[in-house]
């Protein structure tokens, strides 16, 4: 039984040496190379913004390895990346409200000008057209959702992340995880409802 | 009756079956574009990342400059007026003051010379009394003169 165990428990201590491993000053290049694209999804799909994205995960690597000493592993290194994701996410949000205004950005994505991105290259143009406003209409709807509801949607639904880790990587509760998803969605469906 | 509502049930289950689907294969895309937008970005190499994201900075950077420079320009524009309104309103103040302050002069000037006037008819001669007893005195003598001529 306790042989059991041991071998059951094996690979996951040997995951988690490997994420410790991979926290050394010369694998953090792989571990860049693993989550970047992940972090930036994530911080793209919440601003909309490339250059703001781009910067954020920059940030967020850049914390990362700062503070690779402090992560225990209490959490996979995925959720700790995504964590300080999200702080950084929330920071940068709150700084642009405190601003006098906001201004459209040359870098603000407009996802009608996003080409090729269907992955069904057969569709007729006036299909890709359809599919290009119905993705339009579901960005500006998740766009216009608060912030704790966006994110949680952009980590289920982009990410596909289970709500026991959207939980985590937001700091709240399972059960205000499926309330934020439940109104996210209900808000998305009546907004982009057309597109939709 | 029981049939008729069974129908609508039906019915309207396929239509939110049919709602959701469509809401589902929405998400779906919408996931796949921002899947493909992080691939295209991520697929340039880092070098070209990184030079393109500073390239963008610049541009933004440079944007910012030159709206500062313009809000600078605009505001010396918008203080050149007025400083000359506020130099010339200055200006007319300080001469209102220079001829408030003659006028008074004149006035003062004018005040004094009266008062001088009024304080010189007021005074008498020094002399006065002297010349008074002495008129007085003389004409008693003559008097005393002539009754003593009289009675000689």
């Amino acid at each position: 039984m306790e042989q059991t165990a041991v071998t059951e428990m094996a690979p996951v201590a040997q995951a988690d040496a490997q994420e410790h491993a991979l926290l050394n000053l010369a694998d953090f290049d792989e571990v860049v190379r693993l989550y970047r694209p992940r972090i930036f999804r994530f911080l793209l799909a919440s601003l909309r913004d490339r250059d703001t994205a781009e910067n954020l995960t920059q940030d967020c690597f850049l914390r990362a390895y700062m503070a690779r000493e402090r992560f225990r592993g209490d959490c996979s290194l995925s959720t700790w990346l995504m964590k300080i994701a999200m702080n950084l996410l929330r920071d940068h949000l709150r700084s642009r409200r405190m601003r006098f205004w906001t201004r459209t950005r040359e870098s603000a994505l407009d996802p009608m000008d996003v080409s090729d991105w269907l992955p069904d290259e057969r569709s007729s143009p006036e299909e890709s057209f359809a599919a290009r406003v119905q993705v339009k209409a579901v960005w500006d709807a998740v766009n216009k959702l608060p912030a704790n509801q966006r994110s949680v949607f952009v980590l289920r639904f982009v990410e596909e992340m289970e709500l026991k880790e959207i939980a985590e990587v937001t700091g709240m509760n399972p059960s205000t995880v499926k309330t934020h998803l439940y109104r996210a969605l209900a808000a998305v469906r009546a907004r982009a409802g057309g597109g939709a | 009756m029981r049939n008729k509502t069974t129908i609508r049930q039906t019915e309207d289950d396929a239509a939110t079956r049919r709602d959701l689907e469509a809401m589902a294969h929405a998400i779906g895309r919408f996931r796949s574009a921002v899947w493909h937008i992080a691939e295209q970005e991520s697929s340039q190499p880092m070098q070209v990342q990184f030079e393109q994201a500073a390239r963008r900075r610049r541009s933004v950077q440079r944007r910012v400059m030159l709206e500062w420079a313009f809000a600078g320009f605009a505001g010396v524009a918008a203080l050149i007026p007025a400083a000359g309104y506020y130099r010339h309103h200055q200006e007319q103040a300080r001469i209102e003051q220079q001829q408030q302050a003659l006028k008074q002069r004149e006035a003062d000037a004018q005040l004094l010379d009266q008062i001088a006037d009024e304080v010189s008819e007021a005074v008498p001669d020094a002399m006065r009394p002297l010349a008074e007893m002495d008129a007085m005195y003389g004409q008693n003598s003559t008097g005393q003169q002539g009754k003593t001529n009289a009675t000689n």
